[in-house]
């Protein structure tokens, strides 16, 4: 009973560091520009729409975080040979690592940013110096909390894998779960905040995305603090669950019939949030309605 | 080009002579593998070869709009196919590994669950944000009825797009991808887990107690690894985007059945080499 409970309560703890981890991923991706909009991005300059967001994206945000993850997890875990206190030493992993994301964020702006020279479009060291230190911060959160998880998950809940392989998945899930949730926010809500609510972007709009601010031009320190509060907290809660319900089905229920309870839990909560789905579904097309009359759809 | 404006030629396409030439190869690994290690090494194989196969065929599942569906311009999830899947695989692997101890049939039922719940969760989450965030119904570009449920699809497309969100066909495809991605990753590993624990304490003159954290290491990266090759390569089929098993681009399974079984076997060979030799 008292190993449960523990259970329990490392797995709470594991699901809040999971929802904050998310949430930092999303908004880091965002600000970055590294999620599958900034194709928007990259093609604004190329219809003439010269602008100051940031943008690195190289590598897609789960390869990235899987990389940064693991790098972190990998520097905690010698650090801990060296018997070090584990907590530093998954600070000092984490900082090691955000090192290597700055450096990344740093030479993915300037390449992708000198590959449009011939459209017209500046390479802004003022967006280096500025924007830079802002996605490391974020990405620190995120790695910090994905090292953390993934410590507890082997240490005091005694997952079979080593902590670098751990921090390798979890950081992979995270990006799968970040992009997959918090993308659309950031490529319809705000990059193209200038088109009608309620309807997908018109293709013949591409590369036409908001480049100017309340005052100024905008930036994208602006795209995060906007996108933070949907998208972002969107995200946290998707990969929140994720960690959260896988730990807590096995924790609770993989004794019961020898495996086969966490396994019948898995597909209660499987159907569960098949239903919930459908109820949105649903609810979107009672309440939105449809965008043409039926007949000339069809037609 | 846009990945939207890059229609797919749908069809299953089969090129004969290149689907034989890739069974022949993987008889040829079989008999290579059978030369080195004809019992246990041999067994290994065929369930990696399995694992890899349902890895293939389940990414083929997951609905993926990549950029398009970031703006809202196509259903799916916007991210690539590749990623997405592997997210899901190796959330299923981490749990199956968990209980790799409660034998191959558990484990891997329970990889399968827990690349399903991820799925799950993401779609719905997806569709949370299209709907309660941006104020847009899902709606499929590629049928005019969903399927499943039968709802219509057209009239629910917003002007100049191919379609948004998550119909429901696609949020099933997406929960059975993750099923079979899960599944077929901790086959994997269980397999290359049961030939290292058999072999190393040979090998490096050792207790199977001392070798168990390097056998469970090095197959959980071989897993993972050939997680990767396998969905990046059904990636390479399905090319850019796809709405999910009522997609024609889902009918080039067989392409990419035949293909992760090839690259599977090569590259369980390898994982089986550096304790056969």
């Amino acid at each position: 009973m008292e190993h449960i409970v523990f259970g329990i309560g490392i797995t709470a703890l594991t699901g809040a560091l999971a929802t904050v981890a998310g949430s930092a991923e999303d908004t880091e991706s965002n600000i970055g520009s590294q999620g599958d909009p900034n194709s928007q991005v990259q093609l604004a300059p190329q219809m003439g729409f010269l602008h100051r967001i940031f943008n690195k994206a190289v590598a897609g945000e789960p390869p990235a975080y899987g990389l940064w993850c693991a790098l972190g997890a990998g520097l905690a875990w010698a650090f801990m040979a060296m018997q070090v206190n584990a907590i530093l030493a998954i600070v000092l992993g984490c900082i090691l690592a955000v090192f290597v994301q700055g450096v990344y964020a740093t030479t993915a702006y300037l390449g992708r940013t000198a590959s449009l020279a011939k459209f017209g479009q500046p390479v802004y060291v003022d967006i280096i110096k500025s924007m830079t230190t802002v996605t490391m911060a974020h990405a620190f959160i995120a790695i910090f909390c994905t090292v953390a998880l993934c410590q507890l998950i082997n240490g005091a809940l005694g997952h079979p894998f080593p902590l670098p392989l751990l921090a390798l998945i979890w950081g992979v899930a995270l990006g799968a779960a970040g992009s997959a949730t918090g993308n659309p926010y950031y490529g319809k809500e705000r990059q193209y905040q200038n088109q009608k609510f309620g309807a997908g972007v018109p293709i013949s709009a591409s590369g036409n995305i908001v480049r100017y601010a309340e005052a100024g031009e905008r930036n994208s320190i602006d795209n995060g603090f906007f996108t933070h509060k949907i998208g972002g907290s969107a995200s946290g809660v998707c990969f929140g669950l994720i960690v959260f319900l896988e730990l807590w089905r096995t924790i609770l229920f993989e004794r019961i019939y020898a495996g086969w309870g966490a396994i019948a839990v898995g597909v209660l909560m499987i159907l569960i949030f098949t239903v919930i789905d459908r109820y949105i579904e649903v609810w979107a097309r009672k309440n939105y309605g449809p965008y043409t009359v039926a007949k000339e759809a069809d037609a | 080009m846009s990945a939207v404006a890059a229609k797919p030629t749908a069809g299953g396409a089969v090129n004969p002579a290149a689907m034989a030439v890739g069974v022949v190869m993987l008889i040829i690994i079989l008999g290579l593998t059978y030369t080195i290690s004809p019992g246990m090494g041999v067994m290994a194989l065929i369930g990696i070869v399995i694992g890899g196969v349902m890895i293939g065929f389940g990414t083929h599942f997951v609905p993926v709009g990549g950029a398009p569906a970031a703006m809202g311009q196509a259903p799916g999830i916007a991210t690539g196919v590749a990623m997405l899947a592997a997210g899901a695989g190796l959330a299923g692997l981490f749990g199956g590994a968990w209980a790799a101890e409660l034998g191959i049939v558990v484990a891997v039922v329970t990889g399968g669950i827990g690349g399903g719940l991820m799925m799950a969760i993401t779609c719905m989450m997806v569709n949370f944000v299209y709907v309660f965030g941006m104020g847009i119904p899902a709606a499929s570009g590629k049928v005019l009825h969903d399927p499943i449920t039968g709802d219509s699809q057209a009239e629910y497309k917003s002007q100049g797009t191919e379609g948004h969100g998550l119909p429901f066909v696609s949020f099933v495809g997406g929960v059975i991808g993750g099923i079979l991605a899960g599944a077929g990753g901790t086959l994997i590993y269980i397999e290359l887990l049961g030939l290292y624990e058999a072999t190393f304490p040979t090998l490096m003159s050792a207790t199977p107690a001392q070798v168990l954290p390097v056998a469970v290491s090095v197959a959980g990266m071989f897993a993972v690894a050939l997680f990767l090759v396998n969905a990046v390569l059904t990636a390479y089929n399905i090319t850019g985007t796809i709405e999910g098993p009522h997609d024609p681009k889902f009918k080039r399974w067989p392409r990419a059945i035949v293909a992760s079984a090839v690259a599977s076997a090569l590259c369980g060979f390898v994982a089986i080499l550096i304790v056969a030799i």
